[in-house]
């Protein structure tokens, strides 16, 4: 009787010592989980070396280095209020979505620029491709051979104004399609919204340079 | 049943007392301190956590309510007033022009190609309506105020909002038919007081929001527009030969500046008159 008794009571306080430790670690448990937060958890995929995100950001930010150096010689060369005004405006933005490219390109983990000097690589559609100065030389679509930059660099007055619109305007022209891809095709939100933000603020700008152009008494570039 | 275990369990109560006195086992105080002790931890530990998380949750959702992002791109939405309209950006004006507004103070439409300073600057007087507009096409929230029924406490109030505060300007706007306006691009909202809680929920929802302002990345910085001596307002209604709100860059081929003559029509100085 009394050892049956004990034996009763000893499971009995196993049943509850069981119970209050289940109890107590998945109380544990829950608040683990409550404030731990696996790194990368609630942040976003990074994207691959392959995607759209990765070769539009690259391809884009040396594009816009490009645009940021002619315009720092107009800055400095020209005498006209409105290209000066023009030229501290392309500067500035695109210095600093250069500055956006580049942290997105630092967070991914992925080289500032395309690791074997090729662009494009990220557009399928071959259409993008067409442009003069693409595959041979090694630029994208809209930039400016070393040839035409040092040209501009030679030229002053009214002559450099205009040379300096043409560059910019064909440049412009020449990274819409890029953008356009990026506006649809890339993963994350953030590198679409610039894309097409891109797209529509620099097409103004081009029918801007346009206008200055034509005020000049020149044509846009063939 | 009930009965049943009852007896058992009254029977294996005294069985165990009995046995205890019997056996000299005393109750196993040690473990029931134990299983208290350790219940209480665990409970203590998840209550903290709990609360912690859940004001956190609680802190997070406030500010979300007014940050923009891809699920809210617009917060200003959400705020009861706001007046919003569709603009094409990007077209220009010269600085001896004008632009019939459609709206007083205008938040968006053409505008002068010099941009107002928004490097966080309190204009003392107020300026031309074609710059500061400009402004806005770059991200800034314009604070306007009616000179006549803001000054002292609430200009300083207002004041503090814009100062050294990037991408925001404030300015006083004459004529303004409420005490204060803020606008950003495509986007106004108008309040009697500058205690009014919207004012810096319409700041955080609007100023520099990528999805809401056309040219994202361009500077508040200016090469042209003197701060120091800004183009003024002009007080009288823009009049016939004004550019009109779908006009810009298109209609102004014969007013462009001479080849190769520096425009002396410098966009810093000029009024428009």
């Amino acid at each position: 009787m009394s050892d049956t008794g004990q034996q009763r009571s000893v499971t009995t306080t196993r049943a509850v010592v069981v119970t209050v430790a289940v109890l107590a670690v998945l109380l544990l448990g829950a608040a683990v989980g409550l404030l731990i937060k696996l790194p990368g958890a609630d942040s976003s995929a990074t994207p691959g070396r392959d995607s759209v995100d990765v070769g539009f950001t690259q391809d884009m930010a040396v594009h816009h280095l490009q645009g940021i150096t002619m315009a720092n010689t107009a800055r400095d060369k020209t005498a006209d209020p409105a290209i000066r005004q023009l030229a501290f405006d392309i500067e500035s933005t695109q210095l600093e979505q250069v500055g956006r490219m580049k942290g997105w390109l630092t967070l991914w983990g992925m080289p500032e620029q395309s690791v074997d000097g090729t662009h494009m690589k990220w557009m399928d559609s071959s259409s993008h491709h067409s442009s003069s100065t693409g595959g041979t030389t090694g630029l994208m679509p809209g930039m400016a051979t070393s040839e035409e930059l040092a040209k501009l660099r030679s030229l002053a007055g009214t002559e450099f104004d205009v040379y300096f619109l043409q560059l910019m305007l064909r440049h412009h022209q020449g990274g819409a399609p890029m953008a356009e891809y990026g506006a649809k095709h890339a993963g994350a939100p953030v590198v679409r919204t610039l894309a097409e933000n891109m797209l529509k603020s620099q097409s103004s700008e081009g029918e801007y340079m346009k206008q200055l152009i034509a005020e000049r008494g020149a044509t846009p570039l063939p | 049943m009930t009965s049943g275990k009852k007896t058992k369990a009254t029977r294996s109560s005294v069985a165990a007392a009995r046995s205890s006195v019997v056996a000299k086992k005393p109750k196993p105080w040690g473990t029931i301190i134990a299983v208290i002790a350790v219940l209480a931890l665990a409970g203590t530990v998840f209550g903290y956590a709990y609360a912690q998380i859940s004001e956190k949750n609680q802190r997070e959702a406030a500010l979300a309510k007014w940050n923009p992002s891809e699920e809210n791109k617009d917060p200003s939405d959400q705020i009861q007033g706001v007046v919003k309209k569709d603009y094409k950006a990007g077209k220009h004006v010269q600085p001896t022009q004008r632009v019939a507004y459609d709206q007083s103070p205008p938040f968006g439409g053409p505008h002068d190609g010099a941009w107002a300073n928004c490097t966080g600057i309190v204009y003392p007087k107020a300026v031309r309506t074609e710059n500061m507009v400009h402004a806005l096409e770059h991200g800034a929230v314009w604070i306007a105020y009616n000179p006549d029924r803001i000054s002292g406490e609430p200009l300083d109030k207002l004041k503090k909002k814009a100062d050294g505060q990037q991408y925001t300007m404030l300015s006083p706007y004459p004529g303004l038919d409420k005490p204060i306006a803020l606008q950003a691009w495509g986007h106004q909202l108008k309040v009697e007081s500058a205690d009014d809680e919207r004012i810096d929920q319409f700041i955080q929802s609007l100023r520099r929001n990528q999805y809401t302002y056309p040219e994202i990345g361009a500077a508040c910085d200016s090469n042209t527009f003197d701060i120091d001596n800004p183009p003024p307002f002009v007080v009288e209604a823009p009049g016939a030969d004004a550019v009109p709100m779908d006009g810009g860059t298109e209609d102004q081929a014969e007013t462009g500046n001479q080849p190769g003559v520096p425009s002396d029509a410098a966009p810093t100085t000029q009024p428009s008159s």
